[in-house]
């Protein structure tokens, strides 16, 4: 085979990626700016437990707890120690006894090696089944929802009638509705002593909040048409009675692979459950300001992704996930991998050019300015507008702001926020390849670096 | 609760194994015969610029190349080059169609249609984008003319053929039937 054919089917498989993905951006695009606020429900109707899975949390979980318990006085905290090495179970049974007396509303669940930090998902089944154990076998279940929020996490407010609300937990077919997720430090710059260590960590925070709020929204806004909205792992919403259903005999409704949120969200539609998604609340939490955690956390994301890979035959062979669903989901999961193959195929072109270039720079130039820049424009706006739209709109939509300079500015650097995960979906791989499946946490902002590593095996 | 497709329903109608080789060696033919696949582009660009011009069309096919305006003061040869053809647009098709066979087989029949239908518009769309040349060196000249209809409105009409075909085939290979109670 000649290396003009090579070269064709380079362009081919390339130009198609791109096509495909300017398509599927301009498909979610629509249906995200099209939507209203949808009406609420009564929280009464329901009884809410929130999971907070806590491994050396003791900078946060205070506020957190606090901010729980007065925001939400009916709904119960089950805060899970995972053999913290510093005081966060401390901190909670400090918080416990308040008062003189217990807060009946307040639940620790220690764990303790070995069983203990093994992943978010052995966590929380330890919060199911101390949730379990505290409701006794008579209890009704039906509605009775799980809420997974991070030590850091702030649900909004009004989280709980939006969820309540006749289309989501109102609807007893479904069984998970997922909110929509802020980044709570947008406006706070870090502690850095370096003028440009703070800009910059501001910025990689609010591309962030922009990535979750506009462009993950979206996603999630349209697969509400494809049936397959996807869990995350803050502000997660759970029926009781769903997770009993893909529980098992162990009691252990999640699953171990590094996206445990995502797997849920399998187990739950393939066992015959739907899963909402609203934008009419939120959970904040904090984006990181450190561009190598960013970068640590988004290799585990990468790699959890491409470990869920072994849930295509699940997903295709069920009954009740719908063919586009199906599909929509495979092109989920093989994100990471059209990304390695993207790094390999979008330089082709580039290199071959700078070969050229090489050999004879006037033709070259010659060829280059008798019309090829055209296609250099056309290529590069192919590359970056599905990443640059969202710049704008989250300054309009989400910042309610008409200053669309700044929006288009955010949508370049938003382009360059994206184009790390080429650099994480090597680093996932390389990870998975050396069968390296373990992660600790991503440390938050307000734990210290110095000395200490940002992930580790677990 | 409302199924949309059953994995079961007609799997046997079509043998997995069959299922899956056919649009494999339908890609290794393409590979494979692409000179001839080009040759046959451009028959079939010399036979649509015969019904739609007066001015004269030759089709070298040895040399993939389409000669236009023949009878005008400048006439024009177009060459079917490896990346101008649709033979290779059709690789992605046939591999998505493949992975979609292989985790639903009891969608063939409709993957295969919906192939069908995309891989047309794909060799319609290569056909418009010469059609778009040749309209346009008609028009402008030969190097305005080619220029602009080969560097940009060319680029624009492979985006726009290729966005089409993909639309239809999630949609024709996705839609669902009317559906059933479980």
């Amino acid at each position: 085979m000649s290396v003009k054919i090579l070269l064709a089917i380079t362009q081919a498989f390339a130009l198609t990626m791109s096509v495909a993905f300017l398509v599927y951006v301009v498909v979610i695009v629509v249906p995200y700016l099209r939507r209203k606020p949808a009406p609420v429900g009564d929280a009464g109707d329901f009884t809410w437990h929130f999971f907070v899975p806590c491994r050396d949390e003791q900078t946060v979980i205070r506020e957190t707890i606090r901010y729980l318990r007065t925001t939400f006085r009916k709904a119960h905290v089950w805060v899970v120690d995972d053999d913290s090495e510093d005081r966060t179970a401390r901190v909670v049974r400090m918080l416990w006894r308040r008062h003189g007396g217990y807060d009946p509303y307040l639940h620790l669940v220690p764990r303790v090696r070995p069983e203990a930090r093994t992943g978010k998902g052995d966590a929380l089944n330890a919060a199911y089944r101390a949730l379990n154990d505290w409701m006794g076998p008579d209890a009704n279940r039906d509605d009775v929802v799980v809420v997974v929020v991070d030590a850091d996490g702030r649900p909004a407010p009004n989280c709980l009638e939006v969820c309540a609300a006749d289309h989501l937990f109102g609807d007893p077919g479904i069984g998970a509705v997922q909110l929509d997720v802020w980044m709570s430090n947008v406006g706070t710059p870090p502690p850095s002593r370096h003028p440009v260590g703070r800009w910059f960590g501001l910025k990689l925070a609010q591309l962030q909040d922009l990535e979750f709020r506009t462009a993950i929204a979206a996603i999630q806004t349209s697969r509400g048409f494809t049936g397959t909205i996807s869990m995350g792992g803050n502000g997660q919403f759970t029926r009781l009675t769903a997770l009993d259903s893909i529980a098992g005999d162990a009691e252990e409704p999640w699953r171990g692979s590094l996206l445990e949120d995502f797997e849920l969200g399998v187990h739950l539609l393939t066992a015959g459950w739907r899963t909402g998604f609203t934008p009419d609340s939120h959970v904040a939490q904090e984006g990181l300001y450190s561009l190598r955690r960013f970068l640590v956390q988004r290799t585990r994301w990468g790699q959890g992704t491409m470990q869920c890979a072994r849930y295509l035959r699940r997903i295709w062979d069920s009954p009740h996930v719908s063919t586009l669903g199906a599909a929509e989901m495979m092109y989920y999961l093989a994100q990471p991998w059209l990304q390695l193959l993207g790094s390999l195929l979008y330089p082709i072109p580039f290199v071959l050019l700078v070969v050229s270039t090489a050999g004879d720079p006037a033709q070259m130039w010659t060829w280059f300015t008798g019309g090829a820049w055209i296609l250099f424009v056309i290529y590069g706006s192919f590359g970056l507008l599905p990443f640059l739209v969202w710049g704008p709109i989250y300054q309009l939509k989400c910042l309610r702001s008409k200053n669309i300079l700044r929006g288009i500015g955010l949508g370049f650097a938003y382009a360059a926020y994206i184009y790390t995960f080429y650099v994480t979906s090597w680093r996932a791989l390389f990870r998975l390849v050396r069968g390296r499946n373990g992660w600790a946490k991503t440390r938050r902002n307000t734990e210290q670096a110095a000395g200490a590593k940002v992930a580790l095996d677990a | 609760m409302a199924v949309a497709s059953a994995p079961n329903a007609g799997m046997t109608k079509f043998p997995l194994v069959v299922a899956l080789v056919a649009p494999a060696a339908a890609g290794a033919v393409v590979v494979l015969g692409e000179r001839l696949y080009r040759e046959l582009e451009v028959r079939l660009a010399g036979a649509i610029l015969n019904v739609i011009t007066t001015s004269g069309v030759y089709v070298a096919g040895d040399r993939e190349s389409v000669y236009f305006g023949l009878s005008g003061a400048a006439p024009f040869g177009l060459r079917m080059t490896p990346e101008c053809s649709s033979a290779f647009l059709l690789l992605p098709l046939l591999v998505v169609t493949m992975a979609m066979v292989y985790f639903r087989p009891a969608n063939a029949r409709r993957l295969f249609f919906s192939l069908g239908i995309s891989a047309l518009v794909v060799i319609l769309m290569n056909q418009l984008r010469i059609l778009t040349i040749v309209g346009l060196v008609h028009w402008f000249g030969t190097d305005e003319g080619y220029y602009w209809g080969h560097t940009l409105l060319g680029s624009m009409v492979s985006v726009f053929g290729g966005a089409v075909s993909l639309v239809l085939f999630v949609w024709l290979s996705t839609r669902k039937k009317a559906e059933r109670a479980a």
